[in-house]
């Protein structure tokens, strides 16, 4: 009966050994977290458009008035970015105006040329017309890269008259702005 | 205080990704496309109303004054629509007298040259005039003035007037066709200009 006892024992400390061998084994995890904000970028941010001579020759009865044809249809290219999926994208056309003669034209002369200036980017436009101060209403471009294309069109003078002579100047804002 | 400082930089660390999200979400990039022009200085005249001003018999048929210049009423020539689109421009009138163009000498007690006045008004503030001064054998027959400067960019109706026909010496005029000339100029002032 004393014999039997002894090996109870034994057999306990030998199915202890298995029990270790199960637990032998453990994984540890790294997270790696990161963001990227929206974003926009013009990589080409300016251009020039040089229209030259912005009244009519001649001397008929437009002789001296705004030739049109040389604001309407000019277009030049910018190059950007946007990264975020809701990104939009605005027009503020400033009107062209001479900046030799500051003070108010007589009656039947004009110094200020309006028009409206339609950038495109990513298939979408966004217009702004001079005539309105600020800019116009924002169009979603998304996420783009390439180019924004600036067109001008409509060009007009307020009185419809006589452009006062000098130099003139203006200028259109492309507002990319990021968003997701 | 070790604890303290630990804390400041966790809510530190928990405020600046939110600040800077806030930042980038109105990340924006404007790009400018300058539009340059000019406009030349430019002066026009409309044109006359009336191409050619025909007095008709310029001498007395008939009374005391029988062979010497009648009264002549005042012609007068609109230029409609005429402008300058710059400050500092003036009127200049050049007057050619009305000569015979009969080349044989001039007797004594004839004249083969009628004078005048022309004078271009409504553009300055005051008309610019011209007399002619031809003798009797219609010699100088040519007298030219500059008018004052118009200080603004104007468009208006510029009106000639010839007036004040006269023979020199008021002597007897020769038979003849006569012609004379009157040129109105449009131009920068010379003391103007923008």
């Amino acid at each position: 009966m004393r014999k039997l006892i002894l090996a109870s024992v034994v057999l306990a400390a030998a199915t202890a050994t298995p029990v270790l061998a199960q637990s032998g084994s453990t994984t540890g995890t790294v997270t790696i977290d990161g963001s990227v904000a929206p974003r926009c970028l013009f990589t080409t941010s300016n251009a020039i458009i040089n229209a030259g001579e912005l009244a009519q020759a001649g001397t008929g009865a437009s002789a001296g008035k705004l030739d049109a044809s040389k604001l309407d249809g000019q277009t030049r290219t910018l190059v950007g970015w946007c990264n975020g999926t809701a990104s939009s994208m605005s027009v503020e056309a400033l009107p062209v105006v001479n900046t030799t003669v500051t003070s108010a034209p007589p009656a039947g002369f004009d110094r200020v040329v309006n028009y409206t200036a339609t950038a495109t980017a990513n298939t979408v436009n966004a217009l702004d017309s001079s005539v309105v101060a600020g800019a116009g209403s924002a169009s979603t471009v998304g996420l783009f890269t390439g180019n924004v294309t600036v067109t001008l069109s409509n060009s007009a003078t307020p009185g419809a008259g006589l452009l006062v002579a000098g130099a003139y100047q203006g200028e259109t804002r492309v507002t990319l702005s990021a968003a997701n | 205080m070790k604890a303290l400082m630990i804390g400041i930089a966790a809510a530190a660390g928990a405020m600046v990704p939110g600040t800077a999200l806030a930042q980038t979400a109105s990340d924006t990039s404007t790009g400018q496309v300058v539009v340059n022009g000019n406009v030349a200085r430019l002066c026009i005249l409309g044109t006359p109303s009336r191409a050619i001003v025909d007095v008709g018999q310029m001498a007395a048929t008939s009374g005391t004054r029988v062979g010497r210049i009648a009264v002549i009423g005042d012609q007068s020539v609109t230029l409609p629509g005429s402008f300058c689109n710059f400050a500092g421009s003036a009127l200049t009138v050049e007057v050619t007298a009305l000569v015979s163009a009969d080349a044989s000498p001039v007797q004594p007690g004839f004249a083969k040259a009628v004078n005048y006045t022309a004078t271009a008004s409504n553009w300055a503030l005051s008309p610019t005039a011209a007399t002619s001064a031809a003798s009797a054998s219609g010699a100088t027959p040519i007298a030219t003035s500059t008018g004052v400067t118009q200080p603004a960019p104007k468009i208006a109706d510029v009106t000639v007037t010839v007036s004040g026909f006269t023979a020199p010496s008021d002597a007897l005029l020769t038979a003849g066709i006569y012609n004379g000339l009157v040129v109105v100029t449009l131009g920068p002032a010379v003391s103007g200009g923008l």
